[in-house]
Formats: C-alpha cells, structure tokens, sequence
C-alpha cells in the first residue's frame, strides 16, 4: 500500500484507539479504588465537549507549542507506522516533549511553571533510556530501520530484555503515572494542581488530550516492536503492559522528582548498557 | 583569479585591512573598511571552492624569514607578558616554546622550507568558506557593538580601533592556519591565533579580563609547546624537513605506529585550543570579553581550529587505539560540559559550555574515524558555527537591551524586544531539535558512534542533559505576562543584517543539507578518509523516496529527505505562530488559587498576613549536585585520567 495512505489512516485511526485506552484506564482504575467508574467512551464525551468550549489562554505562545506538541506527536507516529527510522523518532518524541514543556513554560503562572521544569526532569529521566534502546536495536539488527525489526524471526525481547524492563519504567514516567506523575497527574492532587496543563482549558485542552491518545498507542506500539513476528503476541505483550501500569499506578504513591531521575538513571540505565556491554562483547566473541 | 592574488586575500588582507582600521580612526571610514574586507573575504572563499583543491607555494624565499622573525617577536612577546603580568604560567609556557624552538633552529639547524607550502583541499575550502562568511558576519556586527560597547562604559578615549585590527586579523591567521601544509608554518598561523585571542580577551582591560587573557595564553601556550615538541620530534626521527609536511603524515607517508607520538601531540594541541575538558577554563574566562569576541571564538575561528587539527589528524590515526582514546576524550567533554550546563545561570556561560561539549562531539567524531563519523564531524563544523554565531549575536543583543547576562534577568523578552527573542528561539531550536542541522549531525554522530560504544553512552547521557539547559533557558524568554503590549524594537542594521542572514542561513543550510552534503562535505570527507561508502552506509537511515509527510518520487541514493521535516516543523509552530493570533479578550490572567490581587492581568498576590507580592519564577539549576563546585574535581580528574590513558597508550605503541 501507498506509505501515504497508511499514514493517513493511522493518523485517523490511533486517537480512536488512543481515546478506548484512555476509557478502560479509567475504568479499571475505578474498579481498582472500588467505584464504578464512567462508561469506557467517557474520554470521547470530554473531548467533544471541550472542543465546543471557547477559546481562553494566558499567553499568546502557549497554545503554539501545544500545536507543536501534537504535530510533532503524529510525526513520531508517522515514523512508526511507516518503519522509519527509530532514532529519529526518538529525537521527534523530544521536540514533542520540549514543546510541552514551553507551552508550560509560556505563562507567568507558578503551577504550569513548576510543572514544566519538571517535565523536562522527566526527559531527563527517560530520554537517555530511549536512545539506548534505539542503539540495543541497532547492536541487534545492524540498523536503525523499524522495517529491519520486522525482517527478524527472532523476537527483540529475546536479547534485549533488559532494555524491555527499561522501557517499561520509562512508561510509567511518559503515562504520568504513579509514582512518577511528576509534572502533573490524571488524579486530583491539590499541591500539585493540574501541573504544567493548569493553565490550559477549551480547546486547547482538547488538544492535549488528543496528543495523549497519540501518545499511549506510540509508546505500546514502540513495545510491541520488541516481539514483531507475529505482532499480535507484540502488541498482547503490549497491552499487558499497559494493564501492569494501571496496577502500578493504583499501589503507587507519587515521589519526588530527583527521586525519579535518581531511579530511572541507576535502573534502566544500567540494565540498557549491561545489555548493550553483553551484545558487543557477543559480537567481538563471535 | 590569480591565485597569488586569492591567497593574499585571504591571509593578507585581513592584515592589512586591520591596519588600515588602525591608521584611520573614524566611525565610519573603519565600518567601510570593514564591510568592503567582509565582503572580499567572502567572495573569495566562493572562488576558492569554485577553485577547488589546489596547492600553492609563495614565490620568493623571504616568506619563509619573516615568519620565522615574526614567531621569535610573538613568543617575546608572550615573555613580556608574563612578565609584566607576574604571571609565572604565562612565563613558564613560553619559555618551555622559545626555548626548544631556538635549539631546534640554531643548535641543530633546521631549516624548513618546503613545497608545497599551503595545501588547500576540500576540508580547507569547508573550513575557509566557515571562517570568511560567519567570521566576517561576525565582524560586521562588532561596528555596531563596540560603538554601543564604549558609549555604556563611558570611555574617554575610544578603543574600537584596536579591537577591529585584533578581531579582523584573527580571519587572516585562521586562513592560513586551515590552508598550511608546512607544519612550520601551521604552527606561526596557530601562534598568531593564540596571540589575537589574548589580546581581544584582554580588551577591556579590567583586572578579571588580564587574568582570564592570560589564563587563555599560557593554556593555549602548553599546546603550542606540545606543538613544537611533535615538530622537533618528526625532525629528529623521520629524516629532517620533509617531515613535517601535513600531507605526508596523514598520507602515512612516514608510517602509522611511528608517527604516532607526534600525531597524539598534535591532537593535544588541538584538545587544549578546542578547550576540551581540563582545559575548559580559558574558554570560560574568555567571557569577559566584548560579545563578538565571544562569537568569533566560538563559531569560526580558535576553537574550530583545534577540532580542525584533530579532523585533519584522523587518517594518522585511523584503526589505532589513538583514536578510541581520542573519541573517548571527546565523547567525555561532551558529557561533562553538558551537564556542567545545566547549573550555568549566565546566558553566556551556558553557550560556552555547549561550545564545549559541541567540539567534544566533532573530536570524538573524529575519533570514531568512520566515513559516517567524518562526515557528521564536518557537517557539525559548519552547522555549529552557523547556530553558536548567531546564538552569541542574540546574547550580545539582548545584553544592549537588558544589559544582563543573568538568564533570569530574561524573563518575558518575548514581551520586551519580540524581534530578538524571535531570533534567539530560532537559534536555540536549532541547537538541539529536529529537523535543524546540528541534530541530524548529531544523530549521524550517534548512528556512527556504535564502533566505539562507550563513546555511544556518553553521547546518549550527553544529549539529554542538553535538552534540559536549552529548553530551560527557552522558557525563561517566552514566558509573559499577557496583554502588557508588546512594541518591535528596531535593531541597528549593523546588528540585524547579521542576525538575519545567519537565520536565513540556518533554514538554507538545513533545508538543503543534501546538496551542502554533495557539494563540499562529501569531498572533504575524502580527504579525510576514503569515503565512498558514506551514503549506502549512513544515508540509508530515512529510505530514500518514503518521507513522513509527501512520497517523493524515489530519488538517487543519497538524497536526503529531510525537508518533510521541516514542513512538519512549519505546520507545528511558524503557521500557528504567524496566522492563529489570539484576539485581546480572549486572554485571561493566570491561575492562582483564587490569591491574585484582583482579577485584572497583574503578577501580584497576597501572600501570609495579607501582604501582596510578585510572583517570582525560575528555573532549576541543581548548584549543588551539578555546580562547578561539585562537578569540577570529578570531571577533570577524569579528564586527565584519559589524557595520562592516551599518552599511556601511544608510548606503548611506539616503545614496543
């Protein structure tokens, strides 16, 4: 098929399943603190309804970057689905994640404000585990192409399950999750406000939303990568994953941010260069 | 053109413009001067890549004299410094210079004279075309800032002169510096770079600006000596004159294992003038100076210099283990720096901390020594001067509106002066971000760097603490007050026609980074190492004719679909930025707790017992977990650990 096409259609259709994610989060998350909880296409509700609102900001920039931070997110899934190359992506996922951060930057408001500079410890945190997870693929394949991934009969987590453990803490930090929704939370924190998105509301909050959505199947789909033949056990794997992040979520109490650089730095980058150490040295063995 | 005629341009004229600024010491006449040097710099760097490689020996047997005159006057000089400045270090180094060189010539004799004398290739032409159009750009906006300069410091008696004739000869000396192949020679142009650096430091004359000058002299003073030494060593060893010819070393003329030592002092000498780590402090104290010192420094002279010595170098050391301990020192630099970075509080220093870990990247490219790694090193050459020239332009420009350095004092210029904060965002995207330059560079260095993995993880850890210090920085511009109203500051043209082009350069460079590549990057790499394999290895990396946003109709291998990235980037900020104003009632004050002083835009609340107070902001600098204080003693113990590994390791190569 036209690469044009599948991009188009997986930009149309991801937010959709981006959007049910969001609802069963919700969901289970209920039934985990023993509510009820809202029917799982509560999230496309909200989004309409705050697409309807009027336009309100505090500043004239911050909803730029909220644009940059959703294009910027679609391009990475772009990427993705067109098996491009992974390191790019990731440097894309940086542009997205600093627009964020200087739309949270672009008011003079100290909720945003501090929200944002944490964010950016976030990127701290998990941006250099992201790289290394693209070298790992690299010490594996001989390439940065997603497509080369495909081409393997061998599963990714095979050999790279350190990094797989690695990435899944990073998804913890990227989901804003407990305990590391640092910069701001999907539950009512009073010290914490609403974070870096305080500021936001009506449409714009809309976007962000949206940009969420595009987020979490990026993020599962970057994990299903590591068991790509056949992809349905990938993207199963995927899924549990997400289920496990849930629970993790609902146990977990939030903790402070140089506890969270501090944890992800000694974790998962260790496991990523010990994994990456063992591959090469394989290598030079052979 | 003559070729006699383009060499004379591009060394000599500088010279001889700069006298000429000297002699006439009018505002006006010295712009002229300056702007017609400019301009004939630049055309003819343009010739010289319409040219193409060439070697060239200056007719007459006088040449060889006068440098070899004027070096012995320069390192006088140096002792004079030291002297007169009671300044043992400044003393010690050019004495440990003087002293080797006059036995090396009078005691034993030598006479270098050889043929050719310049050798311009394809990685001089890039080096050349860099140092004429940014350097001159650079130039052309010190008028403007030094008149600005002195009006604020209240001079009596203007020194504009004597800073144009030092700032306007650097160009000469870095010409002749990329173009010799007589390492004699080499050595005169790097001296007179050092020497020009010294006195622009030490412009303004107060006590902190001496100390750091000479701080500058006796560090670049400790290279030019490792200099001498690799010299005098070549003579000695390898049979006299012919030695020393740059050509012949890298050629492998006189063989790897033994031309070895020189080569790891010759790399010294370029980590000392790149100011890679323990030698970051001349760089850092070179700060004091006036703005465009600073921007000429970092972009296209002094420091370029060292990593082009260490990318000139990289055939002599191409598969040794030389090269992983000089990828190691870089790749080190890059980090270290880097998180160095992140505690900085002044705009200016947190620039020269990235200039730092940036030539920590290019040397560690050319520590790799892979086709792909010479290639990202040269294309960060260029891209780095381009973003760091314009990066310290705007800092200058801001601190004539706001006369602060303090990142902090930045807050909301976004408001204040639109137009320079417009420009500065523009150069700190393109630092860091995609689809610009720098980082496809250094995402080409990363995709290289898995030869030397330690190197790949430093790089990694590297480029995320950088992330954090722009993007800080960034948010301290934009963030305002809302519906204060906002006026256009009018620039001087002497500041925006520099600023603009440098911009414009920046999107020309990085839109068209393709045919940068194929015009002149890919013979330099040639030069460098023999490098046909650099597309079908490295450029695969984005399939060619599949892009994120269009299907290109596939193109010959080695085009380089970047631009659907930067239309990307136009649909994510400059549209909405341009065309989706919000109108004035659609702005609202911020959020805080319901504690404002009233619901009108105001930045006041009521804090404990009713008194009301600005909100005050800032951002994150970690003094006491990545201070200069706490990080210094690690990062430069390690420093000269590899250092002492580097040299550890080459005499084990030669001694064996």
């Amino acid at each position: 098929m036209n690469p044009f096409w599948i991009a188009l259609i997986a930009v149309i259709v991801v937010p959709i399943i981006g959007g049910l994610l969001a609802g069963i989060d919700r969901k289970i998350t209920a039934r985990l603190q023993g509510r009820w909880g809202p029917p799982i296409v509560q999230p496309f509700f909200d989004f309409f309804k705050l697409l309807g609102k009027s336009r309100i900001a505090t500043s004239r920039m911050q909803f730029v970057w909220i644009y940059g931070y959703l294009v910027f997110m679609i391009a990475c899934l772009v990427f993705l689905v067109l098996k491009l190359d992974i390191l790019l992506l990731v440097f894309l996922l940086g542009f997205a994640g600093v627009s964020f951060a200087l739309g949270g930057f672009s008011c003079k408001s100290p909720y945003s404000h501090f929200g944002a500079n944490r964010e950016l410890l976030q990127m701290l945190s998990y941006e250099p585990v992201l790289l290394l997870m693209a070298l790992g693929i690299y010490a594996q394949n001989g390439s940065f192409m997603i497509s080369e991934i495909f081409n393997r009969s061998e599963p990714l987590l095979a050999s790279l399950w350190p990094i797989f453990i690695a990435l899944l803490v990073i998804l913890t930090i990227k989901l804003r999750k407990s305990p590391f929704d640092i910069s701001t939370s999907h539950h009512a924190h009073q010290e914490l406000v609403k974070g870096i998105m305080t500021e936001y509301s009506g449409p714009y909050y809309a976007l962000i939303q949206l940009t969420e959505w595009y987020e979490i199947v990026l993020l599962l789909g970057i994990i299903a990568l590591f068991w790509a033949n056949p992809l349905w056990v990938g993207i199963l794997i995927a899924l549990a994953a997400f289920i496990l992040e849930l629970f993790i979520d609902n146990i977990a109490a939030r903790m402070t941010a140089g506890w969270m650089v501090r944890f992800s730095w000694a974790i998962g980058l260790v496991l990523c260069v010990l994994n990456i150490a063992y591959l090469y040295l394989m290598k030079g063995v052979s | 053109m003559d070729l006699n005629w383009m060499m004379a341009v591009a060394i000599l004229l500088p010279l001889v413009a700069g006298i000429l600024i000297f002699i006439f010491r009018h505002y006006q006449i010295r712009g002229l001067i300056v702007v017609i040097t400019a301009l004939a710099l630049i055309i003819n760097s343009i010739y010289f890549l319409k040219l193409g490689p060439v070697e060239y020996t200056p007719e007459g047997s006088n040449w060889g004299l006068a440098i070899t005159v004027l070096d012995y006057l320069i390192l006088l000089f140096y002792i004079y410094a030291g002297l007169s400045l009671r300044n043992w270090l400044v003393l010690i180094f050019a004495l440990t210079q003087i002293v080797p060189l006059a036995y090396w010539e009078f005691g034993m004799g030598a006479h270098v004279e050889l043929e050719p004398a310049f050798v311009v290739d394809h990685l001089a032409i890039v080096m050349t075309l860099v140092i004429s159009i940014i350097g001159s750009l650079i130039c052309i906006y010190a008028i403007r800032y030094m008149h600005d300069h002195e009006h604020h410091l209240h001079l009596e008696k203007s020194r504009q002169s004597r800073f144009l004739f030092w700032l306007v000869m650097f160009l000469g000396a870095m010409n002749g510096l990329v173009f010799a192949n007589n390492l004699y020679w080499l050595y005169f142009f790097w001296e007179v770079t050092t020497l020009c650096c010294f006195q622009l430091i030490a412009h303004d004359l107060t006590k902190e600006a001496i100390n750091n000058a000479a701080r500058a002299l006796w560090m670049n003073s400790l290279g030019g000596t490792a200099f001498i030494l690799a010299m005098i060593y070549l003579y000695v060893n390898h049979g006299g004159a012919d030695a020393l010819s740059m050509q012949n070393i890298i050629s492998g003329g006189l063989g790897q294992a033994a031309a070895l030592l020189p080569v790891a002092l010759l790399c010294f000498t370029g980590f000392t003038k790149a100011a890679q780590l323990p030698f970051q402090g001349w760089l850092l104290g070179a700060m004091v100076a006036p703005t465009p010192v600073s921007a000429l420094l970092h972009s296209s002279t002094m420091v370029k210099a060292g990593v082009y010595l260490v990318v000139r170098l990289a055939p002599a050391f191409a598969g040794s283990y030389l090269g992983v301990m000089v990828a190691l020192v870089g790749a080190f630099t890059f980090l270290g720096a880097s998180g160095l970075a992140i505690s900085q509080t002044t705009g200016k220093r947190v620039l020269a901390y990235s200039t730092i870990a940036n030539l920590g990247l290019i040397i560690a490219c050319a520590g790799i020594n892979t086709p792909l790694a010479i290639a990202a090193s040269i294309l960060l050459i260029i891209f780095h001067a381009i973003s760091k020239g314009l990066m310290f332009l705007c800092a200058g420009t801001i601190e004539h509106i706001i006369w602060s350095r303090e990142i902090e004092d930045m807050e909301g210029l976004a408001e204040k002066a639109p137009v320079t904060t417009f420009i500065t965002a523009i150069g700190i995207l393109s630092m860091f971000l995609p689809p610009f330059g720098m980082l496809l560079a250094k995402w080409m260095a990363l995709e290289a760097a898995y030869a030397v993995p330690l190197a790949a993880i430093l790089f990694v850890l590297a480029s995320a603490a950088t992330i954090v210090f722009w993007a800080k920085w960034l948010g301290r511009l934009l963030q305002v007050l809302p519906r204060l109203g906002r006026k256009f500051e009018s620039l001087s043209l002497s500041y925006s026609v520099p600023l603009w082009v440098l911009v414009i350069g920046i999107f020309v460079v990085g839109i068209g980074v393709a045919p940068v590549y194929e015009k002149f990057v890919h013979f330099a790499v040639n030069n460098v190492i023999a490098a046909e394999q650099v597309f079908a290895e490295g450029w695969n990396v984005l399939v060619p004719g599949v892009s994120a946003v269009t299907p290109l109709p596939a193109p010959a291998v080695g085009a380089y679909p970047v631009w659907p990235l930067f239309v990307v980037f136009g649909v994510a900020l400059l549209l909405p930025f341009l065309f989706l104003a919000l109108k004035p009632q659609e702005l609202r004050p911020v959020y805080m707790c319901g504690e404002q002083v009233g619901d009108t835009d105001t930045d006041e609340w009521v804090t404990a017992a009713d008194q009301k107070a600005k909100v005050q902001l800032g951002g994150y600098y970690f003094q006491n977990v990545l201070g200069e204080a706490a990080l210094n003693p690690w990062v430069n113990t390690v420093a000269i650990a590899l250092l002492l590994i580097l040299f550890g390791v080459v005499l084990g190569v030669v001694l064996q």
